[in-house]
Protein backbone atom coordinates (compact mmCIF):
# COMPACT_ATOMS: atom_id res chain seq x y z
CA UNK A 1 0.00 0.00 0.00
CA UNK A 2 2.98 2.54 0.97
CA UNK A 3 4.30 1.37 -1.85
CA UNK A 4 1.53 2.13 -4.50
CA UNK A 5 0.96 5.17 -3.01
CA UNK A 6 4.47 6.33 -3.45
CA UNK A 7 4.81 5.67 -7.24
CA UNK A 8 1.19 7.07 -7.20
CA UNK A 9 3.07 10.23 -5.69
CA UNK A 10 6.08 10.25 -7.62
CA UNK A 11 3.99 9.99 -11.20
CA UNK A 12 1.96 13.13 -10.13
CA UNK A 13 4.91 14.91 -9.69
CA UNK A 14 6.31 14.17 -12.69
CA UNK A 15 3.11 15.09 -14.25
CA UNK A 16 2.89 18.19 -12.31
CA UNK A 17 6.98 19.01 -13.32
CA UNK A 18 6.19 18.27 -16.94
CA UNK A 19 3.09 20.66 -16.74
CA UNK A 20 5.04 23.16 -14.81
CA UNK A 21 7.45 22.82 -17.64
CA UNK A 22 5.25 23.25 -20.10
CA UNK A 23 3.71 26.53 -19.26
CA UNK A 24 5.54 28.94 -20.92
CA UNK A 25 4.36 26.70 -24.16
CA UNK A 26 0.98 27.20 -22.56
CA UNK A 27 1.05 31.01 -22.12
CA UNK A 28 2.98 31.17 -25.54
CA UNK A 29 -0.19 29.59 -27.08
CA UNK A 30 -2.88 31.28 -25.31
CA UNK A 31 -1.49 34.64 -26.31
CA UNK A 32 -1.15 33.51 -30.15
CA UNK A 33 -4.77 32.22 -30.18
CA UNK A 34 -5.62 35.92 -28.73
CA UNK A 35 -3.73 37.62 -31.70
CA UNK A 36 -5.15 35.47 -34.32
CA UNK A 37 -8.50 36.44 -32.80
CA UNK A 38 -7.48 39.72 -32.81
CA UNK A 39 -6.07 39.53 -36.12
CA UNK A 40 -9.77 38.19 -37.59
CA UNK A 41 -11.27 40.70 -35.49
CA UNK A 42 -10.07 43.60 -37.89
CA UNK A 43 -10.03 41.27 -41.14
CA UNK A 44 -13.86 40.80 -40.61
CA UNK A 45 -14.22 44.26 -39.94
CA UNK A 46 -12.14 45.32 -43.20
CA UNK A 47 -9.61 47.59 -41.61
CA UNK A 48 -6.43 45.19 -42.24
CA UNK A 49 -5.25 44.54 -45.41
CA UNK A 50 -5.77 40.77 -46.82
CA UNK A 51 -1.50 40.60 -47.47
CA UNK A 52 -1.32 41.16 -44.27
CA UNK A 53 -3.65 39.04 -42.44
CA UNK A 54 -2.50 36.38 -44.88
CA UNK A 55 1.42 36.66 -43.59
CA UNK A 56 0.26 36.76 -39.76
CA UNK A 57 -2.17 33.89 -40.06
CA UNK A 58 1.30 32.21 -41.57
CA UNK A 59 3.72 33.16 -38.53
CA UNK A 60 1.17 33.08 -35.57
CA UNK A 61 0.42 29.05 -37.13
CA UNK A 62 4.26 28.56 -37.55
CA UNK A 63 4.68 29.88 -33.49
CA UNK A 64 1.56 27.86 -32.35
CA UNK A 65 3.02 24.66 -33.95
CA UNK A 66 6.36 25.18 -32.37
CA UNK A 67 4.68 25.67 -29.62
CA UNK A 68 2.89 23.07 -29.66
CA UNK A 69 5.90 20.45 -30.45
CA UNK A 70 7.47 21.85 -27.45
CA UNK A 71 4.64 20.22 -24.87
CA UNK A 72 6.45 17.71 -22.74
CA UNK A 73 2.86 16.05 -22.08
CA UNK A 74 1.13 16.68 -25.68
CA UNK A 75 -1.27 14.20 -24.42
CA UNK A 76 -2.82 16.44 -21.28
CA UNK A 77 -5.56 18.66 -21.31
CA UNK A 78 -3.74 21.58 -22.36
CA UNK A 79 -1.73 19.87 -25.10
CA UNK A 80 -5.41 18.71 -27.03
CA UNK A 81 -6.68 22.13 -26.58
CA UNK A 82 -3.55 23.21 -28.35
CA UNK A 83 -4.28 20.70 -30.92
CA UNK A 84 -7.82 22.14 -31.77
CA UNK A 85 -6.50 25.39 -31.79
CA UNK A 86 -3.52 24.20 -34.40
CA UNK A 87 -6.45 22.67 -36.51
CA UNK A 88 -8.74 25.72 -36.92
CA UNK A 89 -9.04 26.87 -39.95
CA UNK A 90 -6.80 30.60 -40.62
CA UNK A 91 -10.18 32.62 -40.56
CA UNK A 92 -12.20 30.98 -38.02
CA UNK A 93 -14.53 32.94 -36.25
CA UNK A 94 -12.81 35.13 -33.12
CA UNK A 95 -15.62 33.88 -30.77
CA UNK A 96 -14.17 30.71 -31.43
CA UNK A 97 -10.57 31.08 -30.93
CA UNK A 98 -11.00 33.16 -28.24
CA UNK A 99 -13.47 29.97 -26.52
CA UNK A 100 -9.67 28.22 -26.90
CA UNK A 101 -8.26 30.89 -25.64
CA UNK A 102 -10.51 31.33 -22.89
CA UNK A 103 -9.34 27.41 -21.39
CA UNK A 104 -5.97 27.48 -21.98
CA UNK A 105 -5.96 30.71 -19.90
CA UNK A 106 -7.80 28.73 -17.02
CA UNK A 107 -5.44 25.94 -17.25
CA UNK A 108 -2.35 28.61 -17.23
CA UNK A 109 -4.06 29.87 -13.97
CA UNK A 110 -4.45 26.93 -12.39
CA UNK A 111 -0.83 26.08 -12.83
CA UNK A 112 0.23 29.36 -11.78
CA UNK A 113 -1.24 28.79 -8.41
CA UNK A 114 -0.34 25.41 -7.88
CA UNK B 1 24.40 76.41 -35.42
CA UNK B 2 21.73 75.52 -38.57
CA UNK B 3 18.48 75.52 -37.38
CA UNK B 4 17.58 73.39 -40.49
CA UNK B 5 20.51 71.13 -39.25
CA UNK B 6 19.25 71.02 -35.86
CA UNK B 7 15.89 70.26 -36.42
CA UNK B 8 16.60 67.39 -39.52
CA UNK B 9 19.42 66.10 -36.65
CA UNK B 10 16.40 66.06 -34.15
CA UNK B 11 13.83 65.03 -35.95
CA UNK B 12 16.52 61.96 -37.26
CA UNK B 13 17.04 61.17 -33.69
CA UNK B 14 13.67 60.48 -33.35
CA UNK B 15 12.79 58.30 -36.15
CA UNK B 16 15.62 55.94 -35.54
CA UNK B 17 15.43 55.77 -31.97
CA UNK B 18 12.91 52.50 -31.51
CA UNK B 19 14.65 49.63 -33.23
CA UNK B 20 13.50 46.00 -32.98
CA UNK B 21 13.98 44.88 -29.42
CA UNK B 22 12.14 48.53 -28.22
CA UNK B 23 9.18 47.56 -30.84
CA UNK B 24 9.16 43.98 -29.29
CA UNK B 25 9.87 44.39 -25.37
CA UNK B 26 7.13 47.87 -25.24
CA UNK B 27 4.56 45.88 -26.63
CA UNK B 28 5.46 42.82 -24.46
CA UNK B 29 5.61 45.30 -21.19
CA UNK B 30 2.59 47.02 -21.86
CA UNK B 31 0.73 43.79 -22.27
CA UNK B 32 1.93 41.87 -19.54
CA UNK B 33 2.57 44.98 -16.77
CA UNK B 34 0.05 47.76 -18.00
CA UNK B 35 1.75 51.17 -17.37
CA UNK B 36 4.34 49.93 -14.49
CA UNK B 37 7.24 49.74 -17.05
CA UNK B 38 6.96 53.38 -18.80
CA UNK B 39 9.30 54.37 -16.07
CA UNK B 40 11.93 52.10 -17.01
CA UNK B 41 11.69 53.29 -20.99
CA UNK B 42 12.22 57.25 -19.23
CA UNK B 43 14.71 56.44 -17.01
CA UNK B 44 16.87 54.36 -19.82
CA UNK B 45 16.26 57.40 -21.97
CA UNK B 46 18.29 59.94 -19.95
CA UNK B 47 20.55 56.99 -19.62
CA UNK B 48 21.28 57.26 -23.44
CA UNK B 49 20.79 60.63 -23.50
CA UNK B 50 23.83 61.24 -21.24
CA UNK B 51 26.19 58.57 -22.44
CA UNK B 52 25.49 60.13 -26.31
CA UNK B 53 25.86 63.50 -25.27
CA UNK B 54 29.04 62.29 -23.47
CA UNK B 55 30.38 60.30 -27.05
CA UNK B 56 29.47 63.27 -28.93
CA UNK B 57 31.48 65.21 -26.80
CA UNK B 58 34.29 63.41 -26.80
CA UNK B 59 34.01 63.07 -30.59
CA UNK B 60 34.18 67.29 -31.11
CA UNK B 61 36.49 67.88 -28.78
CA UNK B 62 38.97 64.87 -28.55
CA UNK B 63 38.31 63.94 -32.21
CA UNK B 64 37.95 60.12 -30.46
CA UNK B 65 35.77 57.50 -31.85
CA UNK B 66 34.66 55.66 -28.59
CA UNK B 67 36.49 52.55 -29.80
CA UNK B 68 39.97 54.62 -29.81
CA UNK B 69 39.49 55.14 -25.94
CA UNK B 70 38.97 51.83 -25.15
CA UNK B 71 41.80 50.54 -26.31
CA UNK B 72 44.11 53.20 -24.73
CA UNK B 73 41.85 52.96 -21.18
CA UNK B 74 41.46 49.43 -21.10
CA UNK B 75 44.36 48.06 -22.42
CA UNK B 76 45.20 45.89 -25.38
CA UNK B 77 43.93 42.85 -23.69
CA UNK B 78 40.44 43.96 -22.15
CA UNK B 79 39.95 46.02 -25.08
CA UNK B 80 40.12 42.72 -27.73
CA UNK B 81 37.86 41.24 -25.08
CA UNK B 82 35.08 44.05 -25.31
CA UNK B 83 35.87 44.51 -29.10
CA UNK B 84 35.23 41.01 -29.42
CA UNK B 85 31.92 40.63 -26.85
CA UNK B 86 30.76 44.03 -28.73
CA UNK B 87 31.26 42.17 -32.34
CA UNK B 88 28.88 39.34 -31.48
CA UNK B 89 26.48 41.78 -29.39
CA UNK B 90 26.08 43.86 -32.64
CA UNK B 91 26.13 41.23 -35.35
CA UNK B 92 23.29 39.27 -33.82
CA UNK B 93 21.35 42.92 -33.62
CA UNK B 94 21.84 43.25 -36.54
CA UNK B 95 20.59 39.91 -37.22
CA UNK B 96 17.20 40.59 -35.77
CA UNK B 97 17.18 44.22 -37.43
CA UNK B 98 17.45 42.29 -40.83
CA UNK B 99 14.68 39.53 -39.68
CA UNK B 100 12.79 42.35 -38.35
CA UNK B 101 12.93 44.52 -42.15
CA UNK B 102 11.93 41.29 -43.64
CA UNK B 103 9.16 40.45 -41.58
CA UNK B 104 7.93 44.20 -42.54
CA UNK B 105 8.25 43.58 -45.98
CA UNK B 106 6.41 40.05 -45.56
CA UNK B 107 3.54 41.81 -43.66
CA UNK B 108 3.05 44.72 -46.23
CA UNK B 109 3.52 43.00 -49.64
CA UNK B 110 3.07 39.08 -48.77
CA UNK B 111 6.45 37.89 -50.50
CA UNK B 112 8.97 35.20 -48.74
CA UNK B 113 10.25 35.99 -45.73
CA UNK B 114 13.73 34.63 -46.95
CA UNK B 115 13.79 36.35 -50.47
CA UNK B 116 13.33 39.73 -48.73
CA UNK B 117 16.25 39.46 -45.84
CA UNK B 118 18.64 38.37 -48.84
CA UNK B 119 16.86 41.48 -51.16
CA UNK B 120 17.11 43.80 -47.89
CA UNK B 121 20.73 42.97 -46.66
CA UNK B 122 21.47 43.69 -50.43
CA UNK B 123 19.07 46.74 -50.81
CA UNK B 124 20.96 48.30 -47.32
CA UNK B 125 24.70 47.60 -48.23
CA UNK B 126 24.24 49.96 -51.66
CA UNK B 127 22.29 52.49 -49.54
CA UNK B 128 25.58 52.42 -47.45
CA UNK B 129 27.78 52.56 -50.87
CA UNK B 130 25.93 54.94 -52.71
CA UNK B 131 24.36 57.44 -50.10
CA UNK B 132 26.83 60.09 -48.56
CA UNK B 133 26.74 59.69 -44.71
CA UNK B 134 24.52 62.27 -43.58
CA UNK B 135 22.26 61.08 -45.48
CA UNK B 136 22.34 57.58 -44.86
CA UNK B 137 21.62 58.43 -41.18
CA UNK B 138 18.68 60.95 -42.36
CA UNK B 139 17.02 58.85 -44.81
CA UNK B 140 16.09 56.31 -42.23
CA UNK B 141 15.56 58.34 -39.31
CA UNK B 142 12.94 60.69 -41.28
CA UNK B 143 11.17 58.09 -43.16
CA UNK B 144 10.81 56.37 -39.13
CA UNK B 145 8.84 59.03 -38.26
CA UNK B 146 6.02 57.11 -39.58
CA UNK B 147 5.83 55.83 -36.10
CA UNK B 148 4.44 59.12 -35.52
CA UNK B 149 0.94 57.10 -35.89
CA UNK B 150 1.23 55.01 -32.57
CA UNK B 151 1.04 58.52 -31.07
CA UNK B 152 -1.54 59.34 -32.74
CA UNK B 153 -3.39 56.02 -32.39
CA UNK B 154 -2.74 56.49 -28.20
CA UNK B 155 -5.34 59.80 -28.69
CA UNK B 156 -7.83 57.80 -30.53
CA UNK B 157 -7.70 54.69 -28.34
CA UNK B 158 -8.72 56.79 -25.65
CA UNK B 159 -5.46 56.85 -23.90
CA UNK B 160 -6.11 56.96 -19.74
CA UNK B 161 -3.53 59.68 -19.22
CA UNK B 162 -3.51 60.01 -15.43
CA UNK B 163 -2.70 56.08 -15.58
CA UNK B 164 0.17 56.69 -17.94
CA UNK B 165 1.52 59.44 -16.19
CA UNK B 166 1.62 57.27 -13.05
CA UNK B 167 3.71 55.21 -14.88
CA UNK B 168 6.39 57.48 -15.03
CA UNK B 169 6.82 57.19 -11.08
CA UNK B 170 8.94 54.20 -10.13
CA UNK B 171 7.06 51.59 -9.09
CA UNK B 172 6.92 47.58 -8.85
CA UNK B 173 3.04 46.50 -9.06
CA UNK B 174 1.78 45.31 -5.95
CA UNK B 175 0.51 41.81 -5.11
CA UNK B 176 2.80 40.02 -7.73
CA UNK B 177 3.77 36.43 -7.24
CA UNK B 178 7.90 35.80 -6.90
CA UNK B 179 7.21 34.49 -10.61
CA UNK B 180 5.80 37.41 -11.31
CA UNK B 181 8.63 39.80 -10.01
CA UNK B 182 11.47 37.71 -11.89
CA UNK B 183 9.40 38.66 -14.46
CA UNK B 184 9.05 42.30 -13.81
CA UNK B 185 12.63 42.19 -13.21
CA UNK B 186 13.73 40.76 -16.09
CA UNK B 187 11.73 43.18 -18.48
CA UNK B 188 13.21 46.09 -16.51
CA UNK B 189 16.90 44.82 -17.50
CA UNK B 190 15.74 43.91 -21.17
CA UNK B 191 14.19 47.26 -21.71
CA UNK B 192 17.42 49.08 -20.10
CA UNK B 193 19.54 46.83 -22.64
CA UNK B 194 17.37 47.87 -25.43
CA UNK B 195 17.22 51.68 -25.56
CA UNK B 196 20.90 51.60 -24.01
CA UNK B 197 22.08 49.63 -26.58
CA UNK B 198 26.04 49.59 -26.99
CA UNK B 199 25.95 50.16 -30.94
CA UNK B 200 24.49 53.42 -30.32
CA UNK B 201 26.98 55.20 -28.87
CA UNK B 202 29.76 53.73 -31.17
CA UNK B 203 27.57 54.75 -33.99
CA UNK B 204 26.56 57.88 -32.92
CA UNK B 205 30.53 59.42 -31.86
CA UNK B 206 31.92 57.80 -34.81
CA UNK B 207 29.29 59.89 -36.78
CA UNK B 208 30.48 62.71 -35.07
CA UNK B 209 34.03 62.33 -36.46
CA UNK B 210 32.47 61.93 -39.81
CA UNK B 211 30.42 64.93 -39.98
CA UNK B 212 33.79 66.66 -38.40
CA UNK B 213 32.17 67.93 -34.96
CA UNK B 214 34.10 70.31 -33.75
CA UNK B 215 33.82 72.37 -29.97
CA UNK B 216 31.19 74.58 -31.97
CA UNK B 217 28.96 71.75 -32.57
CA UNK B 218 28.97 71.11 -28.78
CA UNK B 219 25.32 72.73 -28.17
CA UNK B 220 23.79 70.79 -31.50
CA UNK B 221 25.34 67.81 -29.87
CA UNK B 222 23.65 68.14 -26.80
CA UNK B 223 19.66 69.38 -28.27
CA UNK B 224 20.01 66.67 -30.83
CA UNK B 225 21.04 64.11 -27.92
CA UNK B 226 18.01 65.41 -25.54
CA UNK B 227 15.25 66.24 -27.65
CA UNK B 228 15.86 63.78 -30.31
CA UNK B 229 16.40 60.28 -28.11
CA UNK B 230 13.94 61.95 -25.50
CA UNK B 231 11.05 62.47 -28.07
CA UNK B 232 11.83 59.06 -30.36
CA UNK B 233 11.87 57.17 -27.05
CA UNK B 234 8.02 58.84 -26.34
CA UNK B 235 7.20 56.76 -29.47
CA UNK B 236 8.72 53.81 -27.57
CA UNK B 237 6.18 54.55 -24.70
CA UNK B 238 2.98 54.58 -26.84
CA UNK B 239 3.83 51.46 -28.45
CA UNK B 240 3.52 50.33 -24.62
CA UNK B 241 0.70 52.17 -23.86
CA UNK B 242 -1.60 51.28 -26.84
CA UNK B 243 -0.88 48.09 -25.79
CA UNK B 244 -1.26 48.20 -22.18
CA UNK B 245 -4.96 49.51 -23.61
CA UNK B 246 -5.49 47.17 -26.16
CA UNK B 247 -3.45 43.78 -26.07
CA UNK B 248 -3.18 43.28 -22.16
CA UNK B 249 -7.38 43.05 -21.63
CA UNK B 250 -7.54 40.67 -24.84
CA UNK B 251 -5.03 37.85 -23.62
CA UNK B 252 -2.50 39.14 -26.24
CA UNK B 253 1.08 39.02 -24.99
CA UNK B 254 2.64 39.65 -28.43
CA UNK B 255 4.59 36.56 -29.81
CA UNK B 256 5.71 38.35 -33.59
CA UNK B 257 6.36 42.10 -34.19
CA UNK B 258 4.00 42.38 -36.82
CA UNK B 259 1.08 42.11 -33.72
CA UNK B 260 1.76 45.67 -32.99
CA UNK B 261 0.76 47.40 -35.95
CA UNK B 262 -2.60 46.53 -34.98
CA UNK B 263 -2.07 49.12 -32.37
CA UNK B 264 -2.79 51.49 -35.36
CA UNK B 265 -5.20 49.50 -37.59
CA UNK B 266 -7.86 49.47 -35.03
CA UNK B 267 -8.07 53.08 -34.50
CA UNK B 268 -7.37 54.35 -38.03
CA UNK B 269 -7.82 50.81 -40.68
CA UNK B 270 -6.01 50.05 -43.52
CA UNK B 271 -4.21 53.41 -43.37
CA UNK B 272 -3.11 53.39 -39.81
CA UNK B 273 -2.17 49.68 -40.40
CA UNK B 274 0.27 50.43 -43.37
CA UNK B 275 1.59 53.73 -41.86
CA UNK B 276 2.83 51.62 -38.94
CA UNK B 277 4.49 49.18 -40.98
CA UNK B 278 6.14 51.61 -43.18
CA UNK B 279 7.37 53.57 -39.69
CA UNK B 280 8.87 49.68 -38.45
CA UNK B 281 10.03 48.78 -41.72
CA UNK B 282 12.82 52.20 -42.14
CA UNK B 283 13.08 52.45 -38.32
CA UNK B 284 14.22 48.66 -37.87
CA UNK B 285 16.34 49.11 -41.65
CA UNK B 286 17.78 51.97 -39.65
CA UNK B 287 18.98 50.38 -37.01
CA UNK B 288 20.43 47.29 -39.48
CA UNK B 289 22.65 49.89 -40.64
CA UNK B 290 24.04 51.40 -37.70
CA UNK B 291 24.33 48.02 -35.80
CA UNK B 292 26.99 46.95 -39.10
CA UNK B 293 28.76 50.48 -39.41
CA UNK B 294 28.94 50.35 -35.46
CA UNK B 295 30.93 47.21 -36.16
CA UNK B 296 32.85 47.61 -38.94
CA UNK B 297 33.65 51.11 -37.13
CA UNK B 298 35.21 49.10 -33.83
CA UNK B 299 37.15 46.71 -35.48
CA UNK B 300 38.64 49.65 -37.91
CA UNK B 301 39.47 51.86 -34.80
CA UNK B 302 40.27 49.36 -32.43
CA UNK B 303 42.90 47.98 -35.64
CA UNK B 304 43.80 51.29 -36.95
CA UNK B 305 42.57 50.70 -40.10
CA UNK B 306 41.63 53.55 -42.30
CA UNK B 307 37.39 53.78 -41.89
CA UNK B 308 34.90 56.28 -42.76
CA UNK B 309 32.41 56.46 -44.86
CA UNK B 310 33.44 60.13 -45.98
CA UNK B 311 35.96 58.29 -47.58
CA UNK B 312 35.43 56.62 -51.33
CA UNK B 313 34.97 52.83 -50.87
CA UNK B 314 38.04 52.33 -51.85
CA UNK B 315 39.77 54.74 -50.05
CA UNK B 316 38.86 52.77 -46.48
CA UNK B 317 38.95 49.42 -48.36
CA UNK B 318 39.09 46.97 -45.32
CA UNK B 319 36.72 49.00 -43.24
CA UNK B 320 34.41 48.30 -46.60
CA UNK B 321 35.38 44.72 -46.46
CA UNK B 322 34.53 44.49 -43.22
CA UNK B 323 30.86 46.37 -42.93
CA UNK B 324 29.93 44.19 -45.87
CA UNK B 325 31.21 41.06 -44.54
CA UNK B 326 29.23 41.92 -41.01
CA UNK B 327 25.98 42.28 -43.44
CA UNK B 328 26.79 38.92 -44.69
CA UNK B 329 26.92 36.94 -41.69
CA UNK B 330 24.06 38.82 -39.75
CA UNK B 331 22.46 37.63 -43.13
CA UNK B 332 23.68 33.78 -42.56
CA UNK B 333 22.60 34.30 -38.90
CA UNK B 334 18.62 35.19 -40.58
CA UNK B 335 19.24 32.28 -43.29
CA UNK B 336 19.74 29.34 -40.27
CA UNK B 337 16.05 29.99 -39.97
CA UNK B 338 16.50 31.13 -36.06
CA UNK B 339 13.20 33.25 -35.15
CA UNK B 340 13.39 37.06 -34.86
CA UNK B 341 12.00 36.49 -31.45
CA UNK B 342 15.09 34.54 -30.18
CA UNK B 343 17.19 36.64 -31.96
CA UNK B 344 15.89 40.23 -30.14
CA UNK B 345 16.31 37.99 -26.82
CA UNK B 346 19.91 37.08 -27.30
CA UNK B 347 20.57 40.89 -28.38
CA UNK B 348 19.38 42.43 -25.21
CA UNK B 349 20.90 39.75 -23.23
CA UNK B 350 24.97 40.17 -25.10
CA UNK B 351 24.35 44.26 -25.25
CA UNK B 352 23.75 44.19 -21.30
CA UNK B 353 26.80 42.23 -20.59
CA UNK B 354 28.81 44.57 -22.64
CA UNK B 355 27.75 47.66 -22.09
CA UNK B 356 29.50 48.22 -18.23
CA UNK B 357 32.83 47.84 -20.75
CA UNK B 358 31.33 50.20 -23.33
CA UNK B 359 30.90 53.05 -20.83
CA UNK B 360 33.52 52.90 -18.44
CA UNK B 361 36.41 54.25 -21.07
CA UNK B 362 34.01 56.81 -22.32
CA UNK B 363 33.02 57.93 -18.82
CA UNK B 364 36.93 57.95 -17.44
CA UNK B 365 37.79 59.86 -20.82
CA UNK B 366 35.02 62.68 -20.74
CA UNK B 367 35.68 63.78 -17.26
CA UNK B 368 39.43 64.02 -17.73
CA UNK B 369 39.92 67.21 -17.64
CA UNK B 370 43.76 67.24 -19.48
CA UNK B 371 42.01 65.59 -22.55
CA UNK B 372 38.90 67.46 -22.50
CA UNK B 373 39.51 70.75 -20.81
CA UNK B 374 37.23 72.88 -20.17
CA UNK B 375 34.24 70.26 -22.60
CA UNK B 376 35.27 67.88 -19.64
CA UNK B 377 32.18 66.61 -17.62
CA UNK B 378 30.19 68.80 -15.50
CA UNK B 379 29.20 67.57 -12.20
CA UNK B 380 25.75 66.42 -13.16
CA UNK B 381 26.94 64.81 -15.91
CA UNK B 382 29.89 63.40 -13.90
CA UNK B 383 26.96 62.41 -10.89
CA UNK B 384 24.72 60.63 -13.60
CA UNK B 385 26.73 59.06 -15.84
CA UNK B 386 28.47 56.83 -12.79
CA UNK B 387 24.82 56.41 -11.56
CA UNK B 388 24.08 55.20 -14.84
CA UNK B 389 27.37 53.22 -14.78
CA UNK B 390 26.49 51.03 -12.02
CA UNK B 391 23.03 50.78 -13.02
CA UNK B 392 24.19 48.95 -15.68
CA UNK B 393 27.19 46.98 -13.91
CA UNK B 394 24.29 45.60 -12.08
CA UNK B 395 21.58 44.87 -14.88
CA UNK B 396 24.36 43.21 -16.56
CA UNK B 397 24.94 40.76 -13.50
CA UNK B 398 21.22 40.67 -13.04
CA UNK B 399 20.43 39.59 -16.78
CA UNK B 400 21.55 35.95 -17.18
CA UNK B 401 20.01 34.56 -13.68
CA UNK B 402 16.98 36.34 -14.67
CA UNK B 403 17.02 35.08 -18.19
CA UNK B 404 16.85 31.95 -17.37
CA UNK B 405 14.68 32.03 -14.20
CA UNK B 406 11.90 33.32 -16.44
CA UNK B 407 12.27 31.63 -19.92
CA UNK B 408 12.84 35.00 -21.14
CA UNK B 409 9.91 36.57 -19.31
CA UNK B 410 7.93 34.04 -20.27
CA UNK B 411 7.96 32.04 -17.50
Amino acid sequence: MGRSACILLALLSACSEGAAKDLQYIKQARSIGAEWALVNDQAHSGRVTTVYVQSMHHWLHDSLQTASSSLTQPQSEYGREISQLLAEPADAPPDQLRSHVTKLKQIEDQLESA
Amino acid sequence: MNPLELTLGIMTAVGGFVDISELVFAARAGSTFGFALIWVFAFSTVGIVVFSEMSGRVAAVAKQPVFNLMRHRLGLELGLVTLVASVISNLITCAAEIGGVALMLNYLLGLSYVLMAVAMTIALIVSIWVLPFKWIERAYGLLGLFMIVFAAALFANHAPWTRIAGGLVPQVPRGLTTKEMLSFGYFCVAIVSAVMFPYEVYFYSSGGIEEEWGPKDILTNRLTSILGMGLGSLLAIAILANSAILFGPANVDPAIPGTAALEAAIPFGKWGLILALLGMFFAVAGAAVETCLANAYSIAQFFGWAWGRHKKPWEAPRFTLTWIILFLAALAIVLTGVDVMTLVEFAVLFSILVLPLTYLPLLLLSGDRKFMGRYANGAVTKWLGWFYFWIVCIAAVAALPLYFLTSGGNG
